[in-house]
């Protein structure tokens, strides 16, 4: 029977629309028939580092593991804005990355695990006898599995100038009160007293988490993820609050809502600001790029020093679909060693959530606090919450847009909090 | 005299239309050739349409009836549900309101100030050229590019726009920008409106080198002012022109997108939403993909009817211009 061309164009037409209909649905798994042997070409997708030296000195390390293993690391990088979205899509085709870092908590590793599309590594995790703070372990384990290796320890505070307080007479503060009076006679000096920049957004969660977690505690943050304590209570408004009065005081950057955080830093590194409120990533570019000595605190409390806010960086997991699963799980174990975790200490200024013999490292004063800080970190010591990786995107997305009206004027901080419990419950 | 019309009786009347060709007039062999021809010649193009077009479409009114989140392999159906929140939720109206605001100023001021270069430079004859290159060369440069650099004119503290108000004592005048709910839409949109200014000057300035000259002389010798000479002389004659630049960028204005996301990606606290950037955030930054493909599915089928009503009018008058 022949079959007109016309009628084959108009069925393949229809077959496709049909396809498009029944959505993309290849389904994570597949059997360990399928997984290749011998020497492998890894793909690992990493989020692009915000300096290139970093990205080859990476690539020059993992070198060393692909000398003694046989297998090849091709490093594939991507901003950060656009990793969520391009993994999830190549994740799900079966297409992604063997191996890729990415963040801890609900709403990253949590939702790829979730929806299956990353491996289980809890046998690897006991084979290869990895060390990981329980902590920190506990943030990529879902229902007793686990699936990723949790990546550095980080910590959010406040970057000082030592040069500027010193000629202006000022201690670090150690208080609210002690912010907004070394805030009042760095402005009347000409200063930029707080360097802030929330043009992005994503700012505000820092500044709130790093406000919130020293007034309220590390349990009160856990009272507030667990649901015991509501987002509009007192204690949030307050936190929202201290940003405000700096704010109106004219203590921070012109309009914070058109600086970015690039500009910000600018600002600290050229001394225009004399403190800056970010996270212990920055040390690293701190020792580079400013001439002057820095110092670093926890955000006060009202009444004392403050706690930090702690977190985890991103961290590799290994993709669900994988033919090369063995390697992958290689490279892993490389990637947990001791060895690479002295190694990002001393190049890239990270912190592995391992425990770690700091002592013998050739590290800058700076770095050496932090170091300091966060090994309390780990041994189970007091710290805040980064909220926007404990919580959802909703709710991640009120707090940002709340911040930032905060700063234009458009809401109160009782209606941004107001708006942070009613997302919360979405 | 009286003349009469006569008929030839004798002569058969002309039939009104030719007799349609039969099939058997051609050889069937002949025939297969000429299908075979025409599907070898239309196929490329049917497959673009249903790779690039059909697909797509199918693929969007497929997410925009189910709840994807961007990882369930298996979304539940949810009908309607997603087109029923967008019409209730009041983020849709304030970024539909920006829309309009868009629409309205950025197709307007590219049209005025476009056609005021054109008619300057119309009449330009030695260095011609250069303002053509001048004026058309922001057009051709990345729309991210263009955002980036106008992002460092609209900084509060070192960018010059603030540094200029200054030095001419407007201290009063100096903002963030792109950071003040009250500025940032209008700064943004001044950025796309100066970035759209070329293309709509080259195609008036293309449409003015067809417009009768004799006919704009003796408007002027009958002593047409130069807006009188522009309504009555030179817009009939380039309206066809006018209509297309008109519907491109007020489509554009329904599908804005690019600048916005690169200049304050929405913000401040929602201040620049337009459509596409709250399509963009539900999709992408809350996983809601079919949220977000439903209001961008609402774009579309926005857009459809200006572009089409504006097609309609300036085939008409582009007919009218030819049978005048």
């Amino acid at each position: 029977m022949r079959i007109s061309p016309v009628k084959l164009l108009a069925a393949a037409t229809i077959c496709m629309v049909a396809t498009a209909c029944t959505g993309t649905s290849s389904s994570p798994g597949g059997g360990d028939e399928t997984q290749a042997s011998g020497p492998q070409t890894i793909k690992w997708l990493i989020e692009e580092p915000e300096d290139a030296a970093a990205l080859q000195a990476l690539k020059d390390h993992i070198a060393t593991f692909e000398e003694e293993s046989g297998h090849t690391v091709n490093v594939q990088t991507l901003p950060f804005e656009n990793m969520r979205t391009i993994l999830q899509t190549q994740l799900r085709s079966g297409e992604g990355p063997d191996v890729f870092n990415w963040g801890s908590g609900p709403d990253f590793g949590g939702a790829l695990a979730e929806a299956g599309l990353v491996y289980d590594l809890t046998d690897a995790y006991e084979e290869h006898g990895w060390e990981v703070f329980d902590f920190a372990k506990e943030r990529v384990t879902i229902d007793g599995k686990v699936y990723g290796i949790p990546g550095e320890m980080e910590t959010i505070g406040i970057f000082y100038n030592k040069q500027i307080f010193e000629e202006l007479g000022l201690e670090a503060p150690q208080s609210i009160d002690d912010l907004q009076r070394a805030a009042e006679q760095i402005e009347s000096s000409g200063a930029i007293p707080i360097a802030l920049g929330d043009k992005e957004g994503w700012e505000g969660g820092h500044y709130l988490s790093m406000a919130l977690s020293s007034i309220i505690g590390s349990e009160g943050m856990e009272q507030l993820f667990n649901g015991e304590m509501s987002w509009d209570s007192p204690e949030v408004v307050q936190a929202l609050d201290v940003w405000n009065d700096l704010h109106e005081e004219g203590y921070t950057s012109k309009s914070p809502t058109s600086v970015d955080y690039d500009t910000a830093i600018a600002q600290f590194y050229s001394g225009d600001a004399a403190m800056l409120p970010t996270g212990s990533w920055l040390v690293g570019e701190i020792d580079d790029n400013a001439d002057f000595e820095a110092g670093y605190i926890p955000f006060p409390a009202p009444d004392g020093q403050g706690i930090f806010t702690g977190g985890l960086g991103s961290g590799p997991y290994v993709s669900a679909t994988t033919q090369k699963r063995d390697a992958a799980i290689e490279f892993l174990d490389f990637l947990a060693s001791d060895e690479h975790a002295t190694w990002t200490v001393e190049n890239l200024h990270t912190i592995p959530p391992v425990p770690l013999d700091t002592e013998a490292l050739e590290v800058s004063p700076l770095f050496a606090q932090v170091l300091e800080d966060v090994a309390q970190f780990g041994q189970g010591g007091d710290f805040g919450h980064n909220i926007d990786v404990m919580v959802d995107a909703e709710l991640n997305e009120a707090m940002y847009n709340g911040v930032q009206a905060i700063f234009t004027g458009q809401a109160t901080p009782e209606e941004v909090a107001a708006n942070l419990e009613a997302a919360s419950g979405s | 005299m009286t003349q009469t019309l006569q008929t030839p009786a004798t002569q058969p009347a002309e039939p009104v239309r030719r007799r349609k060709r039969r099939r058997t007039d051609v050889p069937e062999v002949t025939a297969k050739a000429q299908a075979r021809l025409g599907i070898a010649l239309v196929t490329p193009l049917l497959i673009l349409t249903v790779v690039f077009l059909l697909f797509p479409l199918a693929n969007a009114l497929y997410y925009a009836f189910v709840d994807f989140n961007g990882l369930d392999p298996t979304p539940p159906w949810v009908g309607a549900d997603n087109f029923t929140e967008l019409a209730q939720d009041p983020d849709v109206w304030a970024a539909l309101k920006n829309n309009v605001i868009w629409i309205v100023l950025g197709t307007i001021a590219p049209l005025a100030i476009g056609l005021v270069y054109a008619m300057l430079v119309w009449g330009i004859g030695r260095g011609g050229a250069f303002y053509r290159v001048m004026f058309f060369l922001p057009y051709v440069l990345p729309p991210v590019a263009v955002g980036v650099v106008w992002g460092w004119i609209y900084e509060p503290s070192r960018g010059w726009l603030n540094k200029a108000l200054e030095a001419v004592g407007l201290d009063g005048l100096t903002r963030g920008w792109l950071g003040d709910p009250n500025t940032a839409l209008y700064a943004v949109l001044a950025t796309a409106i100066w970035a759209t200014i070329g293309f709509v000057f080259v195609i008036f300035l293309s449409a003015l080198r067809n417009v009768d000259v004799d006919i704009v002389d003796a408007a002027l010798l009958d002593g047409a002012n130069w807006l009188q000479r522009l309504r009555y002389i030179i817009l009939p004659q380039i309206m066809p022109v006018f209509l297309m630049v008109t519907t491109i960028t007020l489509i554009g204005g329904f599908a804005v997108f690019d600048i916005i996301f690169v200049m304050t990606g929405g913000g401040p606290a929602d201040a620049t939403e337009v459509l596409g950037t709250y399509a963009y955030s539900n999709a992408f930054q809350l996983n809601r993909i079919s949220y977000g493909t439903a209001l961008a599915l609402v774009i579309m089928v926005l857009s459809i009817p200006f572009a089409v009503g504006l097609n309609r009018l300036q085939r008409r008058l582009s007919m009218q211009g030819t049978t005048a």
